[in-house]
C-alpha cells in the first residue's frame, strides 16, 4: 500500500524534527543537571553537586502532591471516557446532521477560545453565585451554595471540558474505523442494540479507548493554569508545585527533581499504553 | 390460506434523497428455494436485501417473513441470516466464539452452544479451527465460517450480499458449489445477490433480474436465457446480437420485417403487439445465426462479408458485416469456421428465428 520509492528529497525532511530533537534534549539535559545542584536559599544561583534534593521526594507534603494529580488526572480519564465515547459514538454513527453538527459546535469548538479564557469562563460558571449555584438556588434546590471552586471536584470539572475535545476526536477516530458490517452482522445474530454496543462495539473501539484514556490522563497530569486559576491554591498538581518551587521559593534544583519524575511518570504511562495496543494489536483490533 | 412463503415483499418503495432505489418490487421467495438477485451495479439489490433484514424501512409496502408482518420489526428480531462480502467476522473473537455469538444472544445454554457450534463446523468441514482467530484463516476459511455463523441459528432465511466477489476465481468455483451443497443438504431458504450471471445462473432455482430499482423478470434460469421478458433482460444475460428493423406485414401466421433492404419472417406469435410500419429491435443469439457458403438458398437472412473471428476456446465467433453496415455475431462450435469463412470473403447468414425475440423499439 505505502509506495516503496520515496522521493529522494523527502530525508531532507527529516531536518526540523532534528531540529527539534535537539533542542528540546538540550533543555532536558540542563533540567536533569539542575537537579542534581545545591540550592541556595534566597538566591538563584546554584552551588554545588548534590543528590540531597532526591531525598526530599519522600516528604509526605510532596508525595501528597503526586498522588493528588494522579487521582485528580485519573477521575478527569475516567470522566472524559463515560461523557466523550457517546459523544463520539453519535457524531460518527448518527444520521442526523443536526446531531452532528451540534456535538462538533459544543465539544470541539471551546478547544480553540485558549486556556485562560476557557477557565476563567469555570471561574464564573463554578463560584459561590456563579452559574450552577445560582442556578440551582434560584429554582430553590439549595439554600447554601456548593463549594465547587476551589474544589478538587471543580477542578476535575474544569479539566474534563478542557481535555474532552481531544477524548472526542481519538474516541470518533476510532469509532469511524470499525466496519458498520461487524455491526450489522450482529444485529442479523440477534443482538439488541445494546448488546451490538458492549460485545462488538465497544471492545472493538479499544485501541481508542485506551490511547484516548492514557492520553487525556498523561496530559492533565501535566495540567497548570486550570488546577491554578480554578483551584486557586487549594488544589495543586504537579505543575503548580513546580512553578511555586521555581518562581516564589527559586528553588530551581528541587523544581527540576519533581519536574524529571512527573516527566519519567508520563514515560512509564505511555510505555504501559505501547504495551496494551501491542497486546490488542496480537487479537486482531487496531 | 395459500403456500408459506419464506419471505414476501408486497409494493416496497425505498428511495435515497428522492431517486427511488427499490421500485415497488414484489417478491415471493418459497422455502427451501435458493433466489438470486441478478443485475447491475447500482440496481438496487443491496438495498432489497437490507429491507428484508430490517437495516433500511421501506416508504411503501409490507415484507413478511413467513407469514408475519416484519416491515417494521427491528433486525434482532427477524430471525435472518445474513453472509456479508467481506465476512465481517468478529476480530476480536474466535472462529467457535464468532459462530456461537447467535446462540448467546438467544440465551442458548452453554452446552447446547458448544454442540451446535461444533456441528456448524464439522458442515462447513473446518471442524478443528474452532480456537483461531478470523485473522489466522484464508479468504475461503472465513468464508465458511461466516455461513456457519449464520446458518448455526436456523434463520428462516439466509441472505448473502456477493459473498464471492473478494474471492480469487478458482476459489470461487470451488466455493459456489459448496455453498450450493451446503443450502441443498440444509434446505434454507436463500436470497442471494451478485452482479455475475454465471454465478447466478450456475447456483439458483429462480433469478430476478433488476435494473433501476424494478425486478425486470422472476423466472428459472433457462427461462431467462430462452425466454426473456423485456429488451434488457434479453441483453443482460448471455451475449446477444441487437437488430434494429422495421415491420413491413403482420397476418395470423406470421411477420414480416425488414432491415437494411433484407426482408425475412418469424411466427406471428414472436410479433404480438406489433403492427406493420412499427420499428422494432430483433434480439438474437450468436449461436441461433449459421453462416452457410455465398449463394446458399438456405439463408434466411441475407448475405454479408466476413470482418473477422474471435476465437473461444470451444467456439468461434464470427463477426459479419451487412452491406449497409450493420455487423453481427455467428457462433460456430469448434475452430472450422476460421477457415471455411476467411475474412473479407461472402458468406449468406441464416437465423432460427424460432429462437429470436422482438421488442419495440425505444
Ligand atoms: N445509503 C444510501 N444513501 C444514498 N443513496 C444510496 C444509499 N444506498 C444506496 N444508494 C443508492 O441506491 C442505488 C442502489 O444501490 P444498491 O447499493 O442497492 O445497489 P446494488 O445493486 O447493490 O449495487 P452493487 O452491485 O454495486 O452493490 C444506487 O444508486 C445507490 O447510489
Ligand atoms: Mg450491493
Amino acid at each position: 500500500m505505502t509506495p516503496d520509492r520515496r522521493p529522494a528529497y523527502f530525508a531532507w525532511f527529516i531536518l526540523p524534527a532534528l531540529f527539534l530533537a535537539v533542542a528540546l534534549v538540550a533543555s532536558l539535559a540542563s533540567l536533569l543537571q539542575f537537579g542534581f545542584r545545591e540550592h541556595i536559599p534566597g538566591s538563584l544561583k546554584v552551588g554545588g553537586f548534590t543528590l540531597e534534593n532526591f531525598g526530599r521526594m519522600s516528604d509526605w507534603v510532596y508525595l501528597r502532591v503526586f498522588i493528588d494529580s494522579l487521582l485528580l488526572s485519573g477521575c478527569t480519564a475516567i470522566a472524559n471516557l463515560l461523557l466523550g465515547y457517546p459523544l463520539a459514538y453519535a457524531l460518527v454513527r448518527s444520521r442526523s446532521s443536526l446531531l452532528k453538527s451540534t456535538i462538533l459546535i459544543t465539544t470541539i469548538v471551546p478547544m480553540f477560545t485558549g486556556d485562560i479564557v476557557r477557565t476563567y469562563s469555570w471561574l464564573v460558571v463554578l463560584g459561590k453565585n456563579g452559574f450552577i449555584n445560582g442556578g440551582l438556588k434560584s429554582i430553590g434546590a439549595i439554600d447554601t451554595p456548593f463549594e465547587l471552586l476551589y474544589t478538587p471536584l471543580g477542578v476535575t470539572i474544569a479539566l474534563v471540558q478542557y481535555s474532552l475535545p481531544i477524548m472526542v476526536i481519538i474516541l470518533a477516530a476510532a469509532i469511524s474505523h470499525i466496519d458498520v458490517a461487524f455491526e450489522k452482522a450482529a444485529a442479523s445474530l440477534g443482538a439488541s442494540p445494546l448488546e451490538v454496543l458492549w460485545n462488538v462495539t465497544l471492545p472493538l473501539s479499544m485501541p481508542g479507548i485506551l490511547s484516548g484514556t492514557v492520553t487525556i490522563f498523561a496530559w492533565t497530569l501535566s495540567a497548570f493554569a486550570t488546577p491554578q486559576l480554578v483551584g486557586g491554591g487549594k488544589v495543586n498538581m504537579i505543575s503548580n508545585m513546580v512553578y511555586q518551587l521555581g518562581f516564589s521559593n527559586f528553588d530551581f534544583p528541587f523544581a527540576a527533581v519533581l519536574s524529571m519524575v512527573a516527566l519519567a511518570l508520563v514515560f512509564l504511562v505511555l510505555y504501559f499504553m505501547g504495551l496494551g495496543l501491542r497486546r490488542l494489536e496480537r487479537v486482531g483490533l487496531h | 390460506m395459500g403456500e408459506t412463503f419464506s419471505v414476501s415483499v408486497e409494493g416496497v418503495l425505498k428511495s435515497f434523497d428522492g431517486t427511488p432505489a427499490v421500485n415497488d418490487v414484489s417478491l415471493k421467495v418459497r422455502k427451501g428455494e435458493f433466489l438470486t438477485l441478478l443485475g447491475p451495479s447500482g440496481c438496487g439489490k443491496t438495498t432489497l436485501l437490507n429491507l428484508i433484514a430490517g437495516f433500511l424501512q421501506p416508504e411503501r409496502g409490507e415484507i413478511f417473513i413467513e407469514n408475519e408482518l416484519v416491515t417494521h420489526t427491528p433486525p434482532y428480531l427477524r430471525s435472518i441470516g445474513m453472509v456479508f462480502q467481506n465476512y465481517a467476522l468478529f476480530p476480536h473473537m474466535t472462529v467457535a466464539q464468532n459462530v456461537a455469538f447467535g446462540l448467546k444472544m438467544r440465551k442458548v445454554p452453554a452446552p447446547k452452544i458448544a454442540k451446535r457450534v461444533a456441528d456448524a463446523l464439522e458442515m462447513v468441514r473446518l471442524p478443528h479451527l474452532g480456537a483461531r482467530t478470523p485473522r489466522q484463516l484464508s479468504g475461503g476459511q472465513q468464508q465458511r465460517v461466516a455461513l456457519a455463523r449464520a446458518l448455526v441459528i436456523n434463520p428462516k432465511v439466509v441472505l448473502l450480499d456477493e459473498p464471492f466477489s473478494a474471492i480469487d476465481k478458482n476459489l470461487r468455483a470451488e466455493m459456489q458449489v459448496e455453498l450450493k451443497q451446503i443450502q441443498k443438504r440444509v434446505g434454507i431458504t436463500t436470497l442471494f445477490v451478485t452482479h455475475d450471471q454465471s454465478e447466478a445462473l450456475s447456483l439458483s432455482d429462480r433469478i430476478a433480474v433488476m435494473s433501476h430499482g424494478r425486478i425486470e423478470q422472476l423466472s428459472e434460469p433457462a427461462q431467462l436465457y430462452r425466454n426473456p421478458a423485456t429488451s434488457f433482460v434479453a441483453s443482460f444475460i448471455g451475449d446477444i446480437n441487437k437488430l434494429p428493423c422495421r415491420l413491413v406485414s403482420v397476418s395470423d401466421a406470421e411477420a414480416a420485417f425488414e432491415f437494411g433492404g433484407i426482408q425475412a419472417r418469424l411466427a406471428a406469435s414472436h410479433a404480438e403487439g406489433f403492427s406493420p410500419g412499427s420499428e422494432a429491435v430483433l434480439y438474437v443469439r450468436p449461436e441461433e445465426l449459421t453462416l452457410l457458403d455465398a449463394g446458399d438458398p438456405a439463408a434466411n437472412f441475407g448475405a454479408a462479408t466476413v470482418d473477422t473471428h474471435v476465437y473461444q476456446g470451444t467456439h468461434v465467433d464470427v463477426y459479419v458485416r451487412y452491406d449497409d453496415g450493420r455487423v453481427l455475431r455467428a457462433r460456430h462450435p469448434g475452430f472450422e469456421a476460421i477457415e471455411r469463412f476467411p475474412a473479407g470473403g461472402r458468406v449468406g447468414v441464416s437465423a432460427n428465428l424460432e429462437r429470436a425475440f422482438l421488442f419495440p423499439a425505444s
